[in-house]
């Protein structure tokens, strides 16, 4: 994922010491860069059956039908871009790590010296598996009045609270049950169901957002950095006016005139946060711009598109991964802060908006705000700790001041 | 290029950013189609009235019949003059009701930041030079809670434990006790713990990184061989060059998150400052009062970017005024 400077295609004629310069089969050296990998031809199938399926759920199929009516699966809008997202996870992040397992095992032991951040990954990888696959068999959190106020399991509350105790009474109390494990809201939603569902909404958030941001930030800072000039003036201007103008305050005002949406959230948190990410990427690519391999490579007559691809864009990755990885948590905050003020998405059943539908009973229902709360906290420091330790792993300059 | 030109070439860029985003808010209200002026249609065709009577006389009362560029001047010229528009809801020009929540949102907003400010780097520093010590693990962890914890929810949380269970402060905030008195002071401790919180980690964190730099450096340990005193060493060879990028976050990130902070801190625990307006405003459908509390913060991270460039020039005497 990072310092592969490109050998493939550009040099491949030192093969013997008897072969010299006229030897060399220059057709058989066209050829064998324009033949595609396998890896590139699967990678581009993944990303047109992505396409096609876009096209057919907007396109070809009658509007308002499921999008695969067999399986009553309907996808929206934030379910293709989650779709989107996830595959690039796969494409760039996956399949590289896979490929370059030396490299792997060389960062995993650096990564691994970092004992919150690999608990932290662990928790995180649960809650994307769980919140990935729970939704998908679990019914939305309904209201249900007479189940209202039950109290999480070994838990027990004063017999009147609850309308009706799920659990066994004793002693004039109402003790918790398996049938709601983490208790009930007072609306009788369930609570572990709403943590769930709150998993999938957090993580689409992160993920979504961070991928517009690298995707926009890399080309934008790749860009100012190799072609300097007035492109890079008029990209540094531009990101200099959106870095000053809030986000939050911008979403309040499109909610308030447009109304709130989950997917116009992230689609804002991802146009509009990627400033700061842009000038890491631009100062990165800046420094290696003058580097012998980017000269040999333009002196060798590569393109701009082949220089920024290759040359440019691996070596600013890892200032990247931990830049977003530092951002990841604000934006699942911004998310849960929004909906907790009630401007969130309101069909989405998200941590921020249990957390505000239990504010009011705190006091005699403390596990309705607690609980996902505390999800919410664990989710925000995971991601603080893997991108600290992340900073550590990657960035050679922070050697020393690790943690 | 000098110093000065610097200088005013900023000041010139903030003035730029913010008619851009007086433009840009103009737009969005321009192209959003009118919900008030439907329920005023929806009415009167409901009374028999013809609701393009209604509308006509709707747009000549507010000027939207004008064509877009004088309203886009008009709009522009309101701005400028400080004229915010009236605010429906509250009887009063939103100047008046901004100039009315500032005073709550600064009780608990400047000593907040003054706490951590001062706590922030004194606690960074100490880290810094006692790196890998046990009170350097404790600060780190200490940020990262602070880094991580949602700050409504903490909020709550402190309110049910101080508020509701064991009673030490007021569940609601009083807005009759007079501004110096203890009263006010119990009312407004939570809300300076959960700012404070929220601000330090941040500050916390880049005082640790920002001293360490210089704690190995040449001349730190000149002055330590030539035997200065710790506590000089500290603050003559370490805070000082850490000082110059410190004042850029302390106004550029500082501001972004206590304007967020606050928004949420105000409405978890009842204070009538801006937040609270501004939430208010849009649960009220109040449109001036949303613009004008929206607008505010956006005006204040403008100046907060120049602050701190100007700051930058004139702190760091080896700062290139190039391009960049």
């Amino acid at each position: 994922m990072s310092v592969d400077t490109d050998t493939h295609g550009s040099t491949g004629t030192e093969t013997g010491s008897q072969e010299t310069f006229e030897d060399v089969d220059w057709e058989r050296v066209d050829d064998a860069r324009r033949s595609l990998s396998l890896k590139a031809v699967l990678i581009a199938s993944i990303y047109i059956v992505f396409t096609a399926g876009v096209i057919y759920d907007y396109v070809i199929k009658t509007p308002g039908t499921d999008t695969i009516g067999t399986l009553g699966v309907n996808l929206q809008a934030l379910d293709w871009l989650y779709i989107l997202t996830l595959l690039s996870i796969l494409c760039f992040v996956v399949v590289p790590l896979y490929e370059n397992k030396r490299m792997t095992k060389y960062y995993w032991r650096q990564f691994r010296k970092n004992k919150a951040a690999v608990v932290s990954l662990i928790y995180l990888g649960v809650i994307f598996v769980i919140g990935s696959i729970g939704p998908r068999f679990l019914d939305r959190p309904a209201v249900e009045p007479s189940n209202a106020y039950q109290p999480p399991v070994f838990m027990s509350v004063e017999e009147w609270m609850p309308v009706e105790c799920a659990g066994e009474v004793s002693g004039g109390r109402c003790h918790g049950t398996w049938a709601h494990p983490l208790g009930t809201t007072h609306e009788g939603k369930d609570i572990l169901v709403s943590v769930i569902y709150g998993m999938e909404v957090s993580m689409q958030v992160g993920l979504i957002a961070a991928m517009i941001t690298i995707t926009i930030a890399a080309i934008v800072g790749v860009s100012a950095a190799y072609f300097g000039g007035w492109i890079d003036a008029v990209l540094m201007r531009y990101v200099d006016i959106q870095i000053t103008f809030p986000t939050f305050f911008l979403y309040l005002m499109i909610v308030y005139l447009y109304g709130g949406s989950l997917f116009s959230m992230i689609v804002i948190f991802g146009l509009l946060g990627w400033g700061g990410i842009a000038r890491i990427v631009r100062s990165e690519a800046l420094q290696r711009r003058e580097e012998e391999y980017v000269l040999a490579a333009k002196n060798a007559g590569a393109s701009s598109f082949w220089t920024m691809r290759r040359h440019l864009l691996p070596n600013v990755s890892n200032s990247v991964i931990t830049a977003v990885t530092l951002l990841i948590p604000g934006l699942i905050l911004f998310e849960a802060s929004l909906a907790f003020l009630g401007l969130g998405d309101p069909t989405v059943p998200s941590w921020g908006e249990v957390i505000a539908s239990g504010r009011d009973d705190l006091e005699y229902a403390w596990w309705i705000s607690t609980i996902p709360g505390v999800f919410l906290f664990f989710t925000i420091l995971a991601f603080n700790f893997i991108g600290d330790a992340l900073r550590d792993a990657l960035d050679p300059r922070s050697e020393g001041s690790g943690e | 290029m000098s110093m000065t030109t610097y200088i005013l070439r900023r000041v010139a860029w903030a003035v730029v950013a913010s008619l851009i985003v007086l433009t840009l808010t103009f737009m969005l209200l321009y192209f959003t189609p009118d919900t008030q002026l439907a329920e005023m249609q929806f009415q009167a065709a409901q009374a028999g009235e013809d609701p393009q009577e209604i509308g006509d006389a709707y747009e000549s009362y507010y000027g939207y019949d004008q064509p877009l560029h004088v309203q886009y001047v008009d709009f522009m010229g309101n701005m400028l003059s400080l004229d915010w528009g009236w605010s429906e809801t509250r009887s009063q020009p939103v100047t008046t009701a901004i100039a009315d929540a500032i005073p709550y949102s600064m009780m608990y907003g400047v000593p907040s930041i003054i706490i951590s400010t001062i706590l922030g780097i004194a606690i960074g520093l100490y880290s810094a030079t006692n790196q890998y010590t046990r009170s350097d693990y404790a600060a780190t962890f200490f940020a990262f809670f602070g880094l991580s914890i949602p700050d409504f929810w903490f909020a709550i949380i402190l309110l049910v434990i101080f508020g509701v269970m064991l009673g030490w402060v007021p569940i609601l905030f009083d807005t009759n006790v007079a501004i110096f008195s203890l009263e006010n002071a119990q009312q407004l401790i939570l809300p300076i713990i959960v700012l404070t919180l929220s601000s330090i980690a941040s500050l916390m964190r880049y005082s640790r990184a920002e001293a360490l730099e210089y704690v190995e450096a040449e001349f730190v340990k000149t002055a330590k061989a030539k035997g200065v005193e710790g506590r000089r060493i500290l603050t003559h060879h370490i805070f000082r060059p850490a000082s110059v990028p410190l004042a850029t976050i302390l106004v550029g990130d500082l501001l972004g998150i206590i304007l967020v902070s606050s928004y949420l801190i105000e409405v978890v625990y009842g204070i009538p400052g801006l937040g609270m307006l501004s939430f208010r405003a849009i649960v009220n459908q109040d449109t001036p009062l949303v613009m004008g509390t929206v607008l505010l913060p956006a005006f204040l991270t403008i100046i907060g970017n120049l602050a701190q460039d100007v700051a930058y020039t004139v702190l760091d005497p080896r700062i290139d005024y190039g391009d960049s």
